[in-house]
């Protein structure tokens, strides 16, 4: 009886340490796991703020050559192919046209007329149809992303007037800009 | 003799340690394998994206033509893709690139950069590490947009016309030769002539291209594109170029209105319109020459407008 009793106490002692060791084991492996998983967020963040930062600066150098080379595109371009001109009447024809906004990959574009070039923006008056040619901002398009760089470049802004009984261009300086957005 | 058997003990804490140790390396190996996996997509969507920046350099602008190169740094494949009815009413092209790994074994290709304001003829796939490319304007009476050819290969030009010859040649493009009938030149043979075994053949009367059993039909610049461009991929970059000319066709018709009021009379107007519809309803490159000759007509209109009233 004593023997059996003995033999009853060692097995239990013996499944407890097995149950002791499981636990531990188990532990260990969560924990080797969790150290895994953080090693691999850390890893993947790295990456990904590099992936941003890369695909930003492929944006912003492709802004900057676009934007240089904007005003000599068809939608812009004055009559007779002036280099670096901007017909102001094909202009106007732009603001509001939403085919345009999945086309360029600009997030916004606007040509800031001469007049306001010491005004912020919502100081100046924006282009429509109805006021146009007596406005200060063609907005283009916006798509408002929350965090945008602006990239801008000097032409010429023309348009046709008439006076006189002569037609001609009249033409000053404005800023076109275009805005890249700054993905975080 | 039962009694002397020896076995080897696996009790529980051996099943328990192979099979999490097990399970832990397949972890790591698969996450490992991901891991360079999504690394070399990365690399191949930034290489993709990178070529697609050297696009906007190419530009015109003023210019007649412009030329550049690519040199990447293993033999790689990029593929093209092109779609006129995605991103409306533009279209757009997609382009992905694969580079070699181990040995002679490609990496997956990305996913693919869209591209939507540039017209890129080419062939489906390039496989190389030297791309060259050059633009030419594409006028359709204005100027629509800037074609841009992208080629790997070399190319043998027999009996070409002078006029195309001075063009190529003003590119400096080293990898288009103008070869005589008897000298030698290896690289797809593009013939002018009544030269027989040609893999492309051009008949400059026609505004005729032949290329892989099918037949493209050209005007303007466009005759470059249908030369080095694949059939697929020149049919939809008509259609993407007429579906541009609607749009910039909306915006001469907004001038119109517009330089009206400024004692101009632009006759132009009802011909634009008949013009823009066929190019919204155009279905295939032979319907450009009936397009073309209604531009020109256009364009005649518009030259003998008064100074002070030409539309473009």
């Amino acid at each position: 009886m004593k023997k059996q009793n003995l033999v009853a106490n060692y097995t239990k002692m013996k499944n407890k340490k097995g149950q002791l060791q499981i636990q531990e084991m188990a532990f260990m492996l969560v924990a080797v796991l969790f150290f895994f998983v953080l090693v691999g967020l850390f890893v993947a963040s790295i990456m990904y703020s590099n992936l941003h930062e890369d695909a930003t600066q492929i944006a912003e150098t492709r802004t900057l050559t676009s934007v240089t080379n904007l005003a000599d595109s068809p939608e812009f371009s004055c009559v007779l192919s002036k280099s670096n001109c901007v017909d102001e009447d094909k202009l106007i024809s732009l603001i509001n046209k939403t085919s345009y906004i999945n086309f360029w990959t600009f997030s916004s574009l606007k040509v800031v007329t001469f007049s306001a070039f010491n005004k912020n923006e919502n100081e100046m008056i924006k282009c429509t149809r109805a006021n146009y040619p007596e406005c200060e901002l063609f907005l283009v398009y916006d798509k408002n992303v929350s965090n945008e760089r602006a990239i801008s470049s000097y032409v010429a802004l023309c348009r046709k007037e008439y006076e006189n009984g002569y037609t001609y261009d009249k033409c000053e300086l404005a800023r076109l800009v275009a805005g890249t957005e700054l993905k975080t | 003799m039962i009694r002397n058997k020896k076995a080897i003990e696996m009790g529980f804490n051996w099943i328990f340690a192979i099979l999490a140790g097990g399970f832990i390396l397949f972890l790591a190996i698969y996450g490992a394998t991901n891991f360079i996996g999504m690394g070399q997509n990365t690399i191949n969507t930034e290489t993709a994206a990178k070529i697609v920046a050297v696009f906007d350099p190419l530009e015109t602008g003023l210019a007649s033509g412009k030329s550049s190169e690519i040199n990447l740094v293993k033999k790689s494949k990029v593929y093209f893709e092109c779609d006129s009815l995605a991103n409306p009413p533009f279209g757009q092209q997609i382009i992905a690139f694969s580079e070699q790994t181990f040995g002679t074994k490609y990496s997956q290709k990305n996913r693919g950069v869209p591209i939507e304001d540039k017209y890129v003829f080419v062939e489906s796939i390039l496989e190389g590490k030297k791309i060259y490319l050059f633009t030419k304007p594409f006028f359709m009476s204005l100027k629509v947009a800037d074609v841009i050819i992208m080629g790997i290969d070399d190319y043998c030009f027999y009996d070409t016309p002078l006029e195309i010859r001075d063009e190529i040649e003003g590119l400096n493009l080293k990898s288009i030769h103008f070869p005589n009938s008897t000298e030698k030149c290896e690289g797809k043979k593009v013939c002018f002539g009544k030269t027989v075994s040609c893999d492309v053949k051009v008949s400059i009367k026609d505004n005729l291209v032949q290329k892989d059993g099918k037949k493209l039909y050209y005007v303007d610049n466009l005759v470059y594109g249908a030369i080095f461009a694949s059939p697929e991929i020149y049919e939809c970059n008509v259609k993407r170029l007429m579906n541009k000319f609607n749009e910039l066709g909306n915006i001469y018709l907004d001038k119109i209105s517009i330089i009206e009021r400024k004692q101009c009379e632009p006759k132009i107007q009802a011909k634009l319109n008949i013009l823009m519809a066929g190019a919204k309803s155009l279905k295939t490159s032979k319907e450009l020459i009936r397009l073309y000759e209604q531009a020109q007509e256009i364009d005649q209109i518009n030259e003998e407008a008064k100074p002070g009233c030409k539309l473009y």
